[in-house]
């Protein structure tokens, strides 16, 4: 009994102090290679481009917001804004009604050809997107969608991660609950709609963010479609500013300007990560586990 | 009353009535389900399968922008197989699989594992951790632009103070696949850790304290203990991670634009320059099925040698 108290103690943490000073100097380490990058990025955005390539310093000798005034005023930032707010919250509620109703019949309902279509969706995660892109983006230029919310949001909602997020969730779903949905009248779509789908709100906050987080992220396929830079979403017009440029003719733009547009495009999707950061782990961990 | 609680009692759980006659496999089939999963597979079938399938007849035609398709037969699949350029994009492909795969499962179980142990700081690590997967690839790929840039780039920089040569990370044929590998593996990891930290708070403590009691120790328990039970987890991560790796395109594209000279190209940018910058359509569509059938190479590959217990 000694011994085992022993050993729970040691595995607690109960360790020699010099273990404990690496473990805090390996904290710092993991940290610092983390988000050191995001720190210099908003430290270069405030640097007066004369400085930026001569100086190290690891605080701005001198605060300057020009590169924030040139990014807004060159490139429409608002409008890449509101694209991408846009097309990530119409293609997340679209995809989590498709989904949530589609995970559902493959969850709780019998009917003919289920172990079929089972298998060619979970085939189909297997596909990587790219195949289908050189067709879909001739269809998109034969319909003149190309600069257009069709072309961002249609092709988006076929994935099917969202179906076998809800169905995974579904098929724990005490079934009595619809029994008695049943018994007091309800037909399957009012089960669904009234008792079914409101109990559900965990897994859709879930789906809802990662689902989202998928399509704010999104890059190959809104800049195949956007020609116009006024169709652009926040990831693909902040490309603009990159410093190596498409094809390497080098963009006009220095690191400052560069940093300052990326630092516009990444404060909403970490102040959204930050605030919604256990239900995005959550997700993740429901997800990753079963699905 | 009692068809709704015989049909219950099959399993059936659909709407009872007119519906619940036909059944299949011995119960009742509930045509609503049908209503349920029309309108996705409305989407699913115009959306992934019906380009599946126009994109291999395009693969057979010379489809571009400028004039009408031709029928050309096997030739762009001839023209694969010659093309010295598919065989490099083929080879960056492997090479960045081959490291950045391995890397995020060891990086990941790594921190999984220091995360795992109760710390003041743990969730802010693993808040920080998190973080680059929660901003797009553009923001991460313009981040290490920077701090690789070989002149006045920060860790060049803090090379030199070291009193070492500074290195070309992304113009280098030597450094650039290396580099691209480091980045994805450094943007990638959070998300796996999250997955194997949950995967080690399912190990059931009382294992590894008897494990100690009968004088395991701490190697011992992990790899006789925490590995085996963290296998079909680590399974589907690397599933996934080589899925995602033989994909990748986004930070190639915005931190070198697969220079120099082409040796850091991956069969998605040569599909993207094929397709999208010289319109020559037809073979982009022949370079997406060559993705397609690595990919699955893969995942035979994988079924094989580790069975498919995390499906």
């Amino acid at each position: 009994m000694k011994k085992r108290r022993q050993t729970i103690e040691q595995r607690k943490g109960k360790n020699p102090a010099g273990l404990s000073i690496l473990w805090w100097l390996l904290g710092l380490v993991i940290g610092l290679i983390w988000i050191f990058p995001f720190y210099w990025m908003v430290i270069t955005s405030l640097k007066p481009e004369a400085y930026i390539l001569s100086s190290t310093s690891l605080f701005p000798e001198k605060i300057t917001f020009e590169h924030y005034v040139t990014v807004f005023t060159k490139a429409p930032l608002f409008r890449w804004i509101f694209n991408s707010v846009f097309v990530s919250v119409v293609v997340t509620l679209l995809r989590l009604g498709l989904s949530s109703m589609a995970g559902y019949a493959l969850a709780r309902m019998h009917f003919i050809g289920k172990k079929l279509l089972y298998l060619v969706l979970l085939a189909s995660l297997m596909i990587p997107d790219e195949i289908s892109i050189v067709p879909l983006f001739i269809w998109v230029l034969k319909l003149k969608l190309n600069d257009s919310y069709w072309s961002l949001i249609v092709p988006q909602l076929a994935g099917a991660f969202g179906v076998f997020f809800y169905r995974q969730f579904f098929l724990s779903f005490p079934g009595d609950l619809e029994d008695s949905a049943r018994i007091d009248g309800c037909n399957s779509f009012q089960t669904f709609r009234k008792v079914v789908f409101p109990l559900a709100t965990s897994a859709t906050t879930a789906c809802a963010i990662i689902l989202f987080s998928f399509v704010w992220n999104d890059y190959m396929w809104p800049m195949l479609v956007a020609f116009k830079t006024e169709w652009m979403t926040l990831p693909v017009g902040a490309a603009i500013f990159n410093p190596v440029g498409f094809q390497q003719t080098g963009s006009r733009y220095g690191y400052g300007t560069a940093m300052a547009v990326i630092t516009v495009a990444a404060l909403p999707t970490l102040g959204f990560f930050l605030a919604m950061q256990r239900y995005f782990i959550q997700g993740i961990t429901r997800e990753g586990l079963k699905g | 009353m009692d068809a709704i609680l015989r049909s219950g009692k099959d399993g059936n759980i659909g709407s009872p009535g007119r519906q619940g006659k036909f059944r299949y496999k011995g119960k009742l089939v509930d045509w609503a389900a049908y209503a349920f999963i029309g309108p996705y597979m409305l989407l699913f079938i115009t959306m992934k399968v019906a380009p599946i399938l126009f994109g291999i007849y395009v693969s057979f035609t010379d489809w571009s922008i400028s004039r009408a398709p031709r029928w050309v037969g096997l030739e762009n699949y001839l023209r694969a197989f010659t093309d010295p350029w598919v065989a490099q994009v083929w080879l960056n492909t492997m090479t960045i699989t081959l490291l950045v795969v391995p890397g995020t499962v060891v990086v990941s179980l790594l921190l999984a594992l220091y995360v795992n142990r109760k710390w003041r700081f743990s969730n802010l690590v693993r808040t920080f951790v998190f973080a680059p997967k929660a901003v797009a690839i553009t923001v991460t790929a313009m981040i290490w632009v920077w701090i690789l840039e070989k002149e006045s780039g920060i860790l060049n920089m803090l090379l030199a103070g070291l009193g070492l040569p500074k290195i070309a990370w992304l113009t280098s044929i030597t450094w650039v696949i290396p580099s691209i590998s480091m980045v994805t593996i450094w943007w990638g990891v959070g998300y796996n850790m999250i997955i194997l930290l949950a995967g080690l708070q399912d190990i059931p403590q009382a294992l590894i304290d008897s494990a100690h009691l009968d004088g395991a120790n701490d190697r011992q328990v992990f790899f006789r203990i925490t590995l085996p039970m963290l296998r079909p987890i680590l399974g589907l991560i690397i599933t996934l991670e080589t899925i995602a790796a033989l994909r990748i395109f986004g930070q190639v594209q915005l931190m070198t634009a697969g220079g120099p000279g082409g040796r850091s190209a991956t069969i998605v940018s040569y599909i993207y320059s094929t397709g999208f910058q010289r319109f020559d359509l037809g073979y982009a569509a022949v370079l997406s099925l060559l993705l397609f059938l690595t990919t699955l190479v893969f995942s035979w590959i994988r079924f094989k040698f580790y069975g498919d217990q995390d499906n």
